[in-house]
């Protein structure tokens, strides 16, 4: 089951594309990283979401409806570009905003108390954002994106200006809702972030999508079939079907091999033709990062 | 529907609740009777401290002949020179210097040969009062050599006064005073005029800060833009009609109080009960003035300026508002909206340097025009009012009103969309054409 299903959508600005026939699909309850650099489109393809801008051609669906003014209060969205009202009252902030995403004004009580309690912020409550701490205001920010308990939460470069004490509070605050049966949007150009948290992912540049998947099938589909290798002995006479990259002597008579499968092989059969020839002491594949995958595409498409 | 009234709900709380909008509102119905009442002050003080003139007279006509209470006079003898030492030396306000004058030649009749010298410099009043001064005492002199009769003289002066009336389509006479017209128009005319910069200004402060602390993508992601641009207008537009409210409440309140202690019902119990009967007659008299005053103010059509201010206030406010809005959301800073305000002021000061003329001349066409022309319409029109304007025109200048802030508004709102979004944009013209034409 899809949360979100965007197809074919086309966002053309005077100057340029922004967007060129982008389909994705989202699954319910995942985390899912928009990934491309800056200026690739993921914010464009984000406001269109969020409705703050329409696309010139496609469609996209929430819960298999079409994409409509009701949907906002599905939504909640922790834009890149955010701030608060500096002269306003942390409370009546929350409530304005609260208010804003369809809450009553007895539920929007309840839930910035219950917020405020577990940021531990409650006595900040009547003082001006101005006021507050950088990190406060980031929290106050993010109670204001996740507090109307939305299906579908879109975080636009999170934890950019967070500090990392911040950054982690939040990363358990996201896996939290995703258990609690939220979907996370998670839009960055920072691919490290992406490992940890994301369960698919879509790679977006210069304004097409390149490249989308659940983040293990990519993964597994840009292994390159290299191992790092740690052993006793002397690396030679490997079969045709090896090539040895690179070698470097350790301590203790051990050495550090790179080498590269020509054919497809499982590791097995890659250990059974190494244990013949070398005391294996470490044996690792080499798994792509998301960053190297995204160069190599990138790269890639540019030649 | 809701949201709108959200946004206009906070608009409108957190200014009303500001000390500052509390002190506007209460303190500037007060100004103008303190701004009197400290002019009358330095008034009375000025003439506590006599300044004194030294007279240099060579003619010999003026001795003595400088009577008013402005300066304390001191005639010199002795020539100009060792005059103006004693002047420096004993700090006299200025001296003024009388040549001879030659009365034999009776055709001449142009004297350009008298000085005043003076620390600081002249103003016209002081120049014209002493000029005044000299050539009556000339005038006298050569009545006086001429040996005509001064009664003669005298018969043959006239002086009239124009009393002006209205006379309605029912044949109703009512008396007219252009003067308070003239006052009541322009007073109208520019309280909208100043109206407009206060509250778009406003405007504009509130957009640009929505965008510079970055909350307006948080904001528009629960509200359509157009609706947060004239929940902005509008709640800024009834904080502009509550404070408006309130001073015609305090005025009002202030005019009662004021001439129930001042007034006709409380002097005349006075004068019944305590008063002498010479002034009972003086009492009387006030009351004729007072009465009179009524009469004049019940020639002004009140409800229609009252009605017509509201809707050109109004009307201007949403005009100008949205073209500050537009402007608010385009640039960065107050600093860049500068190049932009050229639209605003223009018309503005045009209304205003304009009204002057209108209403010195309500019926000419160059009041009509502007009277019609949305951009000018409001501060003219209200000008032109307290003179009588024909029903359609009325109309007319007001369905072109409400076009024009239709228009306004719709221009103004596909800027803002797009403009609201954009940060560190070089900004002219252009851009905004571009921004007005692009599809979101």
């Amino acid at each position: 089951m899809n949360i979100l299903e965007a197809h074919n959508v086309t966002k053309e600005y005077a100057a340029h594309k922004a967007l060129d026939d982008v389909s994705i699909e989202i699954p319910k309850q995942s985390i899912f990283g928009l990934l491309g650099p800056n200026g690739a489109g993921k914010t464009t393809l984000i406001r269109i979401i969020n409705q703050i801008i329409m696309s010139d051609a496609g469609n996209i669906t929430i819960n298999g409806e079409k994409l409509e003014p009701k949907h906002i209060q599905v939504i909640g969205y922790l834009p890149e570009e955010r701030g608060l009202y500096k002269k306003m009252k942390v409370g009546e902030q929350l409530m304005y905003l609260a208010q804003l995403k369809g809450l009553s004004n007895s539920e929007a009580r309840k839930r910035i108390k219950h917020w405020l309690d577990k940021m531990g912020l409650t006595e900040w409550s009547g003082k001006k954002v101005e006021d507050l701490s950088k990190g406060m205001a980031q929290k106050i920010q993010f109670i204001a994106t996740v507090m109307h308990e939305p299906e579908l939460l879109i975080l636009d470069e999170p934890f950019s200006g967070f500090d990392p004490v911040n950054a982690n509070l939040i990363k358990d605050e996201i896996f939290e809702l995703r258990e609690k049966g939220a979907t996370v949007i998670f839009s960055t150009h920072r691919m490290e972030s992406v490992e940890q948290l994301c369960d698919d992912i879509v790679l977006i540049n210069k304004s097409k999508k390149i490249l989308d998947g659940t983040k293990k099938e990519i993964k597994k589909s840009y292994k390159s079939g290299k191992y790092t290798i740690i052993y006793k002995g002397t690396l030679a006479g490997l079969s045709n079907n090896y090539d040895l990259l690179e070698t470097k002597p350790l301590e203790d008579e051990m050495s550090e091999s790179l080498i590269q499968t020509k054919v497809d092989q499982n590791p097995n059969e890659v250990l059974k033709e190494l244990i013949s020839k070398i005391e294996v002491h470490s044996f690792v594949e080499v798994i792509p990062s998301i960053n190297d995958i995204f160069i190599q595409i990138v790269e890639g498409g540019q030649s | 529907m809701k949201q709108i009234f959200l946004v206009l709900r906070r608009e409108y709380m957190t200014r009303v609740k500001k000390k500052s909008f509390l002190l506007a509102t209460i303190l500037t119905p007060l100004i103008f009777p303190a701004l009197i009442a400290l002019v009358v002050f330095f008034g009375s003080r000025e003439s506590s401290e006599v300044e004194s003139v030294y007279v240099l007279d060579k003619s010999g006509f003026y001795n003595e002949k400088f009577t008013d209470d402005s300066y304390s006079y001191t005639y010199l003898s002795g020539d100009l020179e060792a005059a103006k030492e004693q002047f420096q030396d004993e700090g006299a306000y200025g001296l003024l210097y009388i040549p001879e004058i030659n009365f034999d030649d009776a055709s001449i009749t142009y004297y350009d040969e008298f000085e005043f010298y003076s620390k600081s410099n002249t103003g016209v009043n002081i120049e014209n009062s002493f000029e005044r001064q000299l050539r009556v005492v000339l005038e006298q002199v050569k009545l006086d050599r001429s040996g005509l009769d001064p009664g003669v003289i005298n018969s043959l002066k006239a002086s009239v006064n124009l009393n002006t009336y209205n006379l309605s389509d029912t044949g109703e006479v009512k008396e007219s005073n252009s003067n308070l017209n003239l006052i009541v128009g322009y007073v109208f005319g520019f309280l909208i005029y100043m109206f407009i910069f206060i509250y778009g200004g406003q405007i504009m402060q509130s957009v640009l800060d929505e965008k510079t602390s970055r909350i307006v993508e948080v904001i528009v992601s629960s509200v359509r833009p157009f609706q947060l641009m004239m929940g902005k207008v509008l709640g800024i537009g009834s904080v502009g009609v509550t404070q408006l409210l309130i001073w015609v409440a305090l005025m009002t309140t202030l005019t009662t109080v004021g001439f129930s202690i001042f007034g006709p019902s409380a002097s005349a119990d006075m004068v019944s009960s305590q008063m002498p009967a010479e002034a009972a007659v003086e009492m009387t008299k006030t009351q004729e003035q007072i009465a009179n005053i009524q009469n004049l103010l019940d020639s002004v059509p009140i409800v229609t300026i009252v009605v017509s201010f509201i809707c050109y206030y109004l009307g201007a406010y949403f005009l100008y508002g949205a073209m500050y809005a537009a402007i608010g959301s385009a640039v960065d800073s107050l600093q860049d909206a500068q190049q932009f305000m050229f639209p605003i002021m223009i018309p503005l000061i045009v209304s205003i340097v304009s009204l002057s003329m209108v209403i010195q001349n309500p019926d000419s066409q160059l009041s009509f025009w502007l009277s019609m022309i949305p951009f000018t319409s409001p501060v003219v029109m209200m000008g032109r009012i307290p003179f009588g304007v024909p029903l359609w025109e009325l109309l007319l200048s007001m369905a072109l009103l409400v076009a024009g802030f239709v228009f306004m508004i719709w221009v103004a709102g596909r800027i803002y969309r797009v403009g609201i979004l954009m940060y560190g944009v070089k900004v002219n013209w252009k851009t905004l054409k571009v921004w007005f034409t692009t599809k979101v």
